[in-house]
C-alpha cells in the first residue's frame, strides 16, 4: 500500500534510451559524431562511386571499375554504353535534413561549445550543405531548397516543397559557401572541410554554373522545365559566375600550392597522389581497413599478375593518350616505327602522362607490363593498310592464353591485351594514377587500400581559375595559371592560349578524378563527342623475323559504341519523388 | 514433433482460408490504341525501329501521371493492346518531324484508332540503289517542306541490314556507319550540291541479299533521322 502511494511522482523525465539534442550538441565529441555522420554521406566521387548506382560506403564495394570514365573515352570497359546517363536517383534530402538540424541546434549550445566553436561548425555546415546541393543541381538543374527541419506532422501542403529555379539553387550553393569561408577556420583535422575547401567547392561549382548558362543556352532540349527555368540559366548570367568562380579560386593563392617535392617530375606526379603531406590537398576522404571502408582501387586498375587477387575491366584508352599528342609510333612513310623494346616507347614521353598511365614496357612491383596483342612472323606495309584489313586476312598470330607459344615464344603477354575476359587490357594500357607501387604484392587485395581521394585539390583550382579567366576573356592569367601547371607536369609551357588548351590541359590533369563526364555535360559537348563514338588502343606486336616491336592504333578490343541523348544534360527527376510530391513537376525535357 | 508438425499445419490453413477476402475488381489492361504517323507530305512517316514514339499520359488515374510511350514501327504505325481504359493525354514526339505542342485528350478503350500528321523535317526524294560490280552506288536528294528554322543538319549515311528490319540501330556497320558523311550546317546554307548526295558501298558480299535505306540525321532535341524507302538489293554470286 505504501509503495501504491509513494510512486510515480515524476513521470516528465527525459528518456534515457535515445539521445537528446542536450547530449549530442552538448559536448564537442557528440557533435563530432553527429558530423560523421554527415560527412560519411557526402556525394564524393571516389573511388568506390557508382554512376549508375550510386556513393557506396559499405565494406565490400570493391568494384572500382564501375567509373563514369568507362562511359566517356577516357577509359572503356565495364559499361556496355552510356549506362549513366539517366542517373541513379540521388535524393539526399535526409542528409540535408541532418545539416539542418545541426544548423537549427548548434547556437542553442553556445554556452557549453563556446561561441567561436560554434561559428566555425555553422560554417561547416553551410559547406556541408552546399556539397549536398551541389551534388543536386548538376545532376537535376532546380531543386527544391529546403533550409529549415521540417515538421512530419506539418500539412502535406508545406512538406511537399516546390522545385526552385536552376539560377536560384546555384546561387543558394554560391552563398552557403561564402558562409562557409567566412566562418570556418584557417585549418581543420584532415577529411574535414577548412574555410578554403569552401573557396575550393564554390570554384568549382560556380564554373560548372556559367558553364551551363554559356553553353546550355546554346544546346538544349525543349521542354516546360525549360521554359519555366527549372532546367537552364539565362545566358547573361554566365559571366556573374564565371567572376564568381575566378575570385573563389583567388582566395587560395599563397595558401595552397602545387606538389613538386621530388626532383624526378614522374616519381613527383606519382607522389601527388599518394602523399599525405602535399600542400596541394584542401579536401580529402579517408578510408581504412579497420573501420571496414577501405576501397580496391590497387587490386580493380592493376593486373592479376601484380596482385594477390584482383579484376581489372576499364583500360584507359589511345584517345586520352593522344590527348598529349600522337605517339611517335609511325613513320613518315606510314610504316610502323621498330622498336627494339616496348619501353622504347615512353622515350622523350611527357612525365605526368606516364605518371598517369602504365605504357607497355612499364615495371610495376618489380614485374614489366609486357603488352603484347600477337606476333607477326613477319611485317611488310603500312599501319593504315594493316589496321584496314579484314581480320581474317591480317597475316599476324592470336593466342587465347599466354601457354600458346609461337617458335618458343609467347604470343600475347600476362598483361594482355587478349579478348578472352575482361580481365586483362583492351587497349594496351592500365591506369597508373592513385596506384601505390610500395605495396608488396602479397597485400594488394580487394578492400585492403587506403590512400586517400583527394576531392578538392590546387591544380583543379587552378584549372577552374584558368577557365573562369578564359571565358572572361583574360587570356594573361589563364595562360600563366595553366604554364605553372604545365611546369610541374613536366611539359613544355605554351606561349599563348587558347579555351580548347585549357580544356585539353584539364582532360590531362584530372584524369580518372571524375571530373571529364560532368566537364561533357556542362560545356554542352557530350552529345557530339559521344556520338556514335568507338575509342582506340594501342596494340603492341611482336615482328619475328626482325625481333622488334611494332604498336598499331586500332579499335579497342571491347568494340564499344558510346551515344549520349541530350536529355541526359539532365537527369530525371526520381519517378518515387514524383509520386510523392507533385509540386516537383514539371520533371526534365523528355523524361 | 508430430504435434508441432500438425499445429503448423492447421496455423498455416486458418492463414490461408482467412485471407484474401478482397477481390481486385478493376479491368486487366485490355484497351487498345493504334494508328498511323501520317505525312503531311504523303503517305506515312517513314521512320526506324523506335525512332517516333507516341507519349500517353493517363489522367483518368492521377493528376501528374508517369508517362509511357509507344514506339512506332518501321511503316510508321503504331500499336499497343495492353493499355488500361481510361482517358490519356497522347501526343507523337521523337522527330524527325516539327514537334507539336497541343497533346490530344483520347478516351482509349478496346480497339481505338487515331491517326496523327506530322511534317517531316527533311524528305528523301529520288532514292535509287545501283550496284556495280560489288560497289553499291546511293543517290538521293533532300528536299524540306518547311525550310526556315529547321534544326542543324549533322550528317548523312547509308543503313545496310540484311533483314527489312533496317534503318538506325538495326543496320552493319561496316557497310553503314563507316560511310556517315558529315554535313553540319543551316538548311538556308546548303548548297544544291549538298543537297545532292552519292554514296559508293564497296566490297558488297556475293550472293546475299541486303535491305538498303539511308537517313538524314538533324540537331533538334532528339537528334533524330528522316529516313527514306527501304531498297532490296540482289548481290549476284561471283
Amino acid at each position: 500500500m505504501g509503495a501504491l502511494v509513494t510512486s510515480c511522482q515524476k513521470l516528465d523525465i527525459p528518456p534515457t534510451n535515445i539521445f537528446t539534442p542536450d547530449i549530442i550538441f552538448g559536448s564537442e565529441a557528440g557533435v563530432k559524431s553527429f558530423l560523421a555522420t554527415i560527412y560519411r554521406g557526402l556525394p564524393i566521387e571516389d573511388f568506390k562511386y557508382r554512376p549508375d548506382q550510386g556513393f557506396k560506403t559499405g565494406g565490400n564495394d570493391w568494384e572500382n571499375f564501375f567509373n563514369s570514365a568507362s562511359v566517356t573515352g577516357e577509359e572503356v570497359g565495364p559499361f556496355g554504353g552510356m549506362d549513366i546517363g539517366g542517373g541513379f536517383g540521388y535524393w539526399p534530402y535526409g542528409d540535408i535534413r541532418n545539416v539542418n538540424i545541426l544548423i537549427e541546434e548548434l547556437p542553442k549550445h553556445a554556452d557549453k561549445l563556446g561561441q567561436s566553436n560554434v561559428d566555425a561548425l555553422l560554417g561547416e555546415a553551410h559547406f556541408l550543405r552546399a556539397y549536398y546541393y551541389f551534388g543536386l543541381a548538376k545532376r537535376y538543374g532546380g531543386v527544391p531548397i529546403v533550409t529549415t527541419v521540417q515538421d512530419p506532422g506539418a500539412p502535406l501542403s508545406e512538406l511537399q516543397v516546390h522545385r526552385d529555379k536552376e539560377e536560384a539553387t546555384w546561387d543558394f550553393i554560391g552563398a552557403e559557401l561564402d558562409l562557409g569561408y567566412q566562418m570556418m577556420n584557417e585549418t581543420n583535422e584532415l577529411g574535414r572541410a577548412n574555410k578554403y575547401a569552401a573557396a575550393a567547392l564554390k570554384s568549382r561549382a560556380m564554373l560548372y554554373a556559367g558553364t551551363i548558362a554559356k553553353y546550355g543556352s546554346a544546346n538544349f532540349v525543349d521542354g516546360q522545365a525549360r521554359a519555366e527555368g527549372f532546367a537552364g540559366i539565362p545566358a547573361d548570367k554566365a559571366n556573374g559566375y564565371f567572376t564568381k568562380a575566378y575570385d573563389a579560386a583567388k582566395l587560395l593563392e599563397g595558401h595552397y600550392s602545387l606538389y613538386e617535392k621530388n626532383s624526378d617530375k614522374v616519381q613527383n606526379y606519382v607522389d601527388l597522389f599518394l602523399k599525405s603531406e602535399s600542400p596541394e590537398n584542401i579536401f580529402v576522404k579517408q578510408y581504412s581497413i579497420i573501420s571496414g571502408t577501405a576501397h580496391s582501387w590497387d587490386a580493380t586498375m592493376s593486373p592479376r599478375y601484380m596482385t594477390a587477387n584482383a579484376l581489372t575491366r576499364s583500360y584507359p584508352t589511345l584517345d586520352l593518350v593522344q590527348r598529349w599528342g600522337n605517339l611517335p609510333v609511325t613513320n613518315s612513310d606510314g610504316t610502323p616505327k621498330r622498336f627494339n623494346d616496348r619501353a622504347e616507347l615512353m622515350q622523350g614521353l611527357e612525365p605526368r602522362l606516364l605518371a598517369t598511365v602504365y605504357f607497355p614496357g612499364a615495371t610495376l612491383r618489380g614485374l614489366t607490363f609486357d603488352m603484347q596483342r600477337g606476333i607477326y612472323p613477319s611485317f611488310s606495309g603500312t599501319a593504315a593498310a594493316e589496321v584496314a584489313k579484314p581480320a581474317n586476312s591480317r597475316s599476324y598470330i592470336l593466342s587465347g592464353d599466354t601457354k600458346t607459344l609461337y617458335q618458343g615464344r609467347m604470343i600475347i603477354g600476362f598483361t594482355g591485351p587478349w579478348t578472352g575476359g575482361d580481365e586483362l587490357t583492351r587497349t594496351g594500357f592500365y591506369v597508373r594514377k592513385y596506384i601505390d607501387a610500395a605495396k608488396p604484392i602479397s597485400t594488394v587485395d580487394l578492400n585492403r587500400s587506403e590512400q586517400p581521394w583527394i576531392d578538392l585539390r590546387y591544380a583543379e583550382i587552378l584549372l577552374n581559375r584558368a577557365e573562369a579567366a578564359m571565358e572572361l576573356g583574360n587570356a594573361g592569367d589563364a595562360l600563366t595559371v595553366i604554364n605553372m601547371i604545365r611546369n610541374r607536369a613536366g611539359a613544355t609551357p605554351y606561349t599563348s592560349i587558347d579555351i580548347d588548351k585549357i580544356r585539353n590541359e584539364r582532360g590531362m590533369e584530372l584524369a580518372f578524378e571524375n571530373q571529364y563526364y560532368w566537364d561533357l555535360k556542362r560545356w554542352r559537348i557530350a552529345d557530339v563527342v559521344l556520338n556514335n563514338a568507338r575509342f582506340k588502343g594501342l596494340m603492341p606486336y611482336y615482328v619475328f623475323n626482325e625481333n622488334k616491336y611494332i604498336f598499331l592504333s586500332e579499335p579497342e578490343l571491347f568494340q564499344r559504341n558510346y551515344n549520349f541523348d541530350k536529355k541526359f544534360y539532365y537527369e530525371p527527376i526520381p519517378g518515387g519523388e514524383l509520386g510523392k510530391n507533385p509540386n516537383l513537376y514539371p520533371n526534365n525535357p523528355n523524361y | 514433433m508430430k504435434k508441432l508438425i500438425s499445429r503448423i499445419l492447421l496455423g498455416t490453413t486458418i492463414l490461408a482460408s482467412s485471407a484474401c477476402t478482397k477481390i481486385d475488381n478493376y479491368d486487366g489492361p485490355n484497351a487498345s490504341f493504334e494508328g498511323n504517323l501520317i505525312s503531311s507530305e504523303g503517305g506515312n512517316l517513314l521512320t526506324s525501329q523506335g525512332s517516333s514514339q507516341i507519349r500517353l499520359e493517363q489522367i483518368s488515374w492521377s493528376a501528374t501521371p508517369s508517362p509511357q510511350e509507344i514506339p512506332s514501327k518501321f511503316d510508321g504505325t503504331f500499336k499497343d493492346s495492353k493499355l488500361f481504359k481510361g482517358t490519356y493525354k497522347v501526343i507523337p514526339k521523337g522527330g524527325a518531324f516539327w514537334p507539336l505542342y497541343d497533346t490530344l485528350t483520347v478516351d482509349i478503350n478496346k480497339g481505338t484508332k487515331h491517326d496523327f500528321t506530322v511534317t517531316p523535317y527533311i524528305l528523301i526524294k529520288n532514292f535509287t540503289a545501283v550496284l556495280n560490280g560489288k560497289t553499291l552506288t546511293l543517290k538521293y536528294t533532300m528536299e524540306a517542306p518547311i525550310g526556315a528554322g529547321l534544326p542543324t543538319i549533322i550528317e548523312t549515311q547509308p543503313y545496310v541490314n540484311n533483314t527489312k528490319l533496317v534503318g538506325a540501330g538495326a543496320s552493319i556497320r561496316d557497310f553503314s556507319d563507316i560511310y556517315k558523311k558529315a554535313i553540319n550546317k543551316e538548311w538556308a546554307d546548303m548548297t544544291d550540291a549538298d543537297k545532292s548526295v552519292t554514296i559508293d558501298i564497296p566490297d558488297m558480299l556475293p550472293g546475299r541479299k541486303f535491305f538498303v535505306r539511308v537517313g538524314v540525321r538533324l540537331n533538334d532535341s532528339f537528334k533524330s533521322s528522316n529516313f527514306s524507302e527501304i531498297i532490296e538489293i540482289d548481290v549476284p554470286a561471283n
